[in-house]
């Protein structure tokens, strides 16, 4: 039993120990947030309809979805995001028409729905505040994307907020794309200790019935 | 009146027995069926890899009624399987964490027959039909990792089938065909999902059976590696056995909830598996354009991925990736030794096997590493222990000193 | 003796263990088949594309029917006329369930004309016998209806009719009236259809 337990254990937390991730050059910043701070992920969801829809879209995921999870009603969810310009049960799309983006940035803007699960929510933290003026051309750069087409969208809100209130909003943002990278995750993290704490009560009787079993062995 | 055919006393059971063998079977491969009375910890993965194979049926089976194998569809319906179907992430989770833990098991359940000698005499067929299983449970994950349509899906699949470019004349039209297409397209997923929900999953399921059949017509090993059969009492059943059930079926179940245990907290607490079992570059729909920085293979092919980055030849690079699994259908014959369990076994036999479990677990890491000159270079050292493990055992177990093996188990 | 106790305490004890290993295995697996069940139930997508929708009825005339399709089905609005609507008591004597009690329709339109206001009848357009579609046949004694006919619908099918309530007559196949959707009124122009009025607005 021990044996088993040590073995599988080592076996199952051996991919863990680090050199999982990508890694990049510069050191990502920790985001710290958490998806049960359910009042970080609407400000994040509010926050997310006003400084990144005008290009970004969440297209897997419903305006009702993030009501249920949130704890909105329908109507809120679309007057808070969309200024009732949608139904509860559409998906989320950028206000900009199709094709726009390749006209004038001359590339096409990524679907946000799955970026956290693609970069992690640190990265997404640490790329809105990852911008800085470029010395030699005066003009704005990603220390973590080099040249990227996307504009400081946060410049104004930055300029505007006390550092403290700037980092919970930034938080807030990467917070609600955490979310919306995989919007089960919160009841799958709020099922799994009961069906562990179920699996250890058989686990217990089954060892029982077993011990009972083989009693009729003689070593 | 035969002990082993007891004539049933229910009706209905009676009726069904006198047109179909239920109670025999039953009888023969469970009620009746003796195994050795000393198990150990490593016997409880076969039972575990039929429970994995069920879980993968099930949900595999669900999975289907909502994924759809197009090009343009395949990255959508998994998403839509994730956030739209109700309880559609367990299910898809299950399956994809069943993935990993089918070979997790599997590899304990092969580790157990080179301990305990479980391959030899009278017990070949048992492995070759072992390793067989092994195989096509291979095809079938790869098969099975390209259908999600994400960038490693998509550019794992390119690399392995490119492999089959490598054999001599007829390698690029092999390719061309395997894939229905210059490059891997809706045509390969389309073909792919069939060979993964249909052809393999049948062609494991009578593999499994005959397995199960083998091992029964023989008799199970153990860990002294004994014959239970030689001491007999006087009904004429193996003094060391002890019924499969309900001695083996509740240590199983036990051992399965433990299982279950692992596998849920898993599901529930680290689906992704550390970035191992759902791998980070696939959130992002495959892309024919554009490769993703660093391609590593799932966790389960990477010792065999790194044999054939270690090998600076496409062709040979291939062979020697063959071989590295090709060779363990040999064991039998390549270990000379009588003596079966490794607790009775020579010094040799110890370190060898060492060497290689050691060989296998860096080849193992190598595989998911970028190669640089130096990784590639400890990669081409354990390549090398690797086969040595094969190429010193003929000589190394004919003479081994052994231990001497007891009578009856202990 | 004393063994013989040892065997009957381990027998009872086993046959406990035996029962509470198996009444848990039971639950777990009914636990467990709820997702598997459920999966089958309409998904996020399937309730999207059913979701309320509306009906502007301003341009409707007297007589006239118009068709949305809620849920994929047909949903029809009619406009009726005060002839139509003073023929509908005279008919109860034939129909099957004048008085809507074996129907289908939300408890707000379970009333002698079947709708929240008298003039506009909202039913969906599928026949309660097996599922066709029937035919608007809304004049009196229409030239291809059988004679005596008071207007209503008619299901080419299996030769089911209903009145102008929906509401089936007797002698046909089909069991019920024509169901009611959920629907009410956001303005005196505009019906939503598929959603009930809120608490006390009707």
């Amino acid at each position: 039993m021990k044996k088993f337990l040590s073995a599988l254990t080592i076996l199952m937390t051996l991919p863990l120990t680090g050199f999982a991730a990508g890694g990049y050059s510069i050191e990502l910043e920790k985001a710290n947030n958490s998806l049960e701070d359910k009042d970080s992920l609407k400000r994040g969801a509010i926050l997310f309809s006003e400084y990144c829809m005008a290009c970004h879209s969440l297209k897997y995921m419903r305006y009702n979805r993030i009501a249920r999870d949130l704890g909105w009603e329908d109507e809120e969810v679309v007057a808070y995001m969309t200024y009732n310009q949608n139904k509860a049960v559409d998906t989320v799309m950028t206000r900009m028409l199709p094709g726009v983006d390749k006209e004038v940035l001359g590339t096409q803007v990524p679907d946000l729905s799955l970026i956290a699960r693609l970069k992690g929510t640190d990265y997404i933290y640490s790329f809105l505040r990852g911008y800085e003026i470029d010395e030699k051309t005066g003009e704005w750069d990603n220390k973590l994307l080099h040249g990227t087409v996307m504009p400081n969208v946060l410049e104004g809100m930055q300029r505007h907020m006390s550092s403290e209130e700037y980092n919970q909003a930034t938080r807030d943002i990467a917070n609600f794309l955490e979310y919306v990278g995989e919007p089960a995750k919160l009841k799958r993290h709020d099922l799994g200790w009961k069906v562990l704490l179920f699996l250890l009560v058989l686990i217990v009787i089954a060892y029982l019935l077993k011990k009972e079993y083989w009693r009729d062995i003689k070593h | 009146m035969q002990p082993s055919h007891p004539t049933p006393k229910n009706s209905l059971l009676a009726w069904l027995d006198a047109r179909y063998p239920l109670v025999s079977t039953w009888n023969v491969h469970v009620a009746q069926y003796y195994a050795p009375k000393n198990f150990n910890f490593w016997y409880f993965f076969g039972s575990l890899a039929l429970l994995v194979l069920v879980n993968q049926f099930v949900t595999g089976i669900w999975l289907t009624m909502s994924f759809k194998p197009s090009a343009a569809e395949a990255f959508n319906s998994v998403e839509y399987i994730m956030r739209d179907v109700e309880w559609g992430w367990l299910i898809r989770y299950m399956h994809s964490t069943g993935a990993s833990a089918f070979f997790i098991v599997i590899y304990f359940h092969m580790m157990r027959g080179l301990l305990y000698g479980s391959y030899k005499n009278p017990r070949e067929l048992v492995w070759l039909i072992g390793m067989l299983l092994f195989v096509v449970l291979m095809a079938e994950a790869f098969m099975g990792y390209l259908l999600p349509w994400g960038q490693m899906s998509y550019w794992g699949a390119q690399v392995i089938i490119s492999l089959f470019g490598a054999i001599p004349v007829i390698g690029p039209d092999l390719a061309i065909w395997v894939r229905g297409d210059f490059v891997i397209s809706d045509a390969t997923l389309n073909r792919f999902f069939a060979l993964h929900v249909i052809a393999l999953p049948l062609v494991l399921l009578i593999l499994v059976f005959m397995h199960i059949v083998a091992l029964h017509q023989v008799g199970s090993n153990n860990p002294d590696g004994v014959e239970i059969k030689k001491y007999k009492n006087e009904q004429g059943l193996p003094i060391d056995g002890i019924t499969f059930h309900p001695y083996y079926t509740v240590k199983d179940l036990f051992g399965a909830s433990v299982f279950m245990f692992l596998f849920a907290f898993v599901v529930f607490y680290m689906p992704e598996g550390g970035g191992y079992f759902i791998e980070a570059p696939n959130f992002e729909p495959a892309n024919p354009l554009k490769t993703p920085d660093h391609i590593a293979p799932v966790w389960y092919f990477t010792p065999f991925y790194a044999v054939l980055r270690a090998i600076p030849d496409k062709l040979l690079g291939v062979i020697a990736m063959g071989a590295s699994i090709g060779v363990l259908f040999a064991m039998p014959w390549l270990d000379r030794c009588k003596v079966k369990s490794i607790r009775y076994r020579g010094a040799s036999y110890k370190v060898l096997l060492t060497m290689f479990v050691i060989s296998f677990f860096v080849l193992g890491w190598l595989g998911t590493q970028p190669a640089t000159p130096e990784l590639t270079k400890l990669a081409r050292i354990f390549t090398a222990t690797y086969f040595l493990f094969f190429i010193i055992l003929p000589f190394t177990s004919a003479t081994e000193r052994t231990k001497p093996v007891p009578e009856r188990v202990s | 003796m004393s063994s013989e106790n040892t065997e009957k305490t381990n027998l009872t004890r086993r046959k406990v263990l035996t029962a509470a290993t198996g009444v848990v295995g039971a639950t777990g697996a009914t636990f467990l088949a709820v997702p598997f069940v459920s999966s089958w139930q309409p998904s996020e997508k399937a309730k999207a594309a059913g979701a309320p929708v509306d009906a502007d009825i301003s341009q409707l005339l007297p007589g006239q029917m118009l068709t949305v399709s809620w849920r994929g089905k047909p949903v029809w609005v009619v406009r009726r006329t005060p002839e139509m609507l003073d023929i509908l008591p005279t008919l109860d004597d034939s129909l099957r369930d004048p008085h809507s009690k074996a129907s289908e329709q939300p408890e707000y339109c379970e009333n002698e004309v079947r709708a929240i206001k008298e003039e506009f009848l909202v039913v969906v357009g599928v026949c309660t016998h097996l599922g066709c579609a029937p035919l608007y046949r809304p004049a009196v004694s229409s030239p291809d209806m059988a004679e005596g006919w008071k207007g209503g619908f008619f299901c080419p099918c299996h030769g089911s009719s209903f009145d102008l309530a929906g509401r089936v007559f007797q002698g046909v196949p089909a069991p019920t009236n024509l169901a009611i959707p959920p629907y009410h009124y956001l303005s005196s122009t505009v019906i939503r259809v598929g959603e009930n009025p809120e608490e006390g607005v009707a």
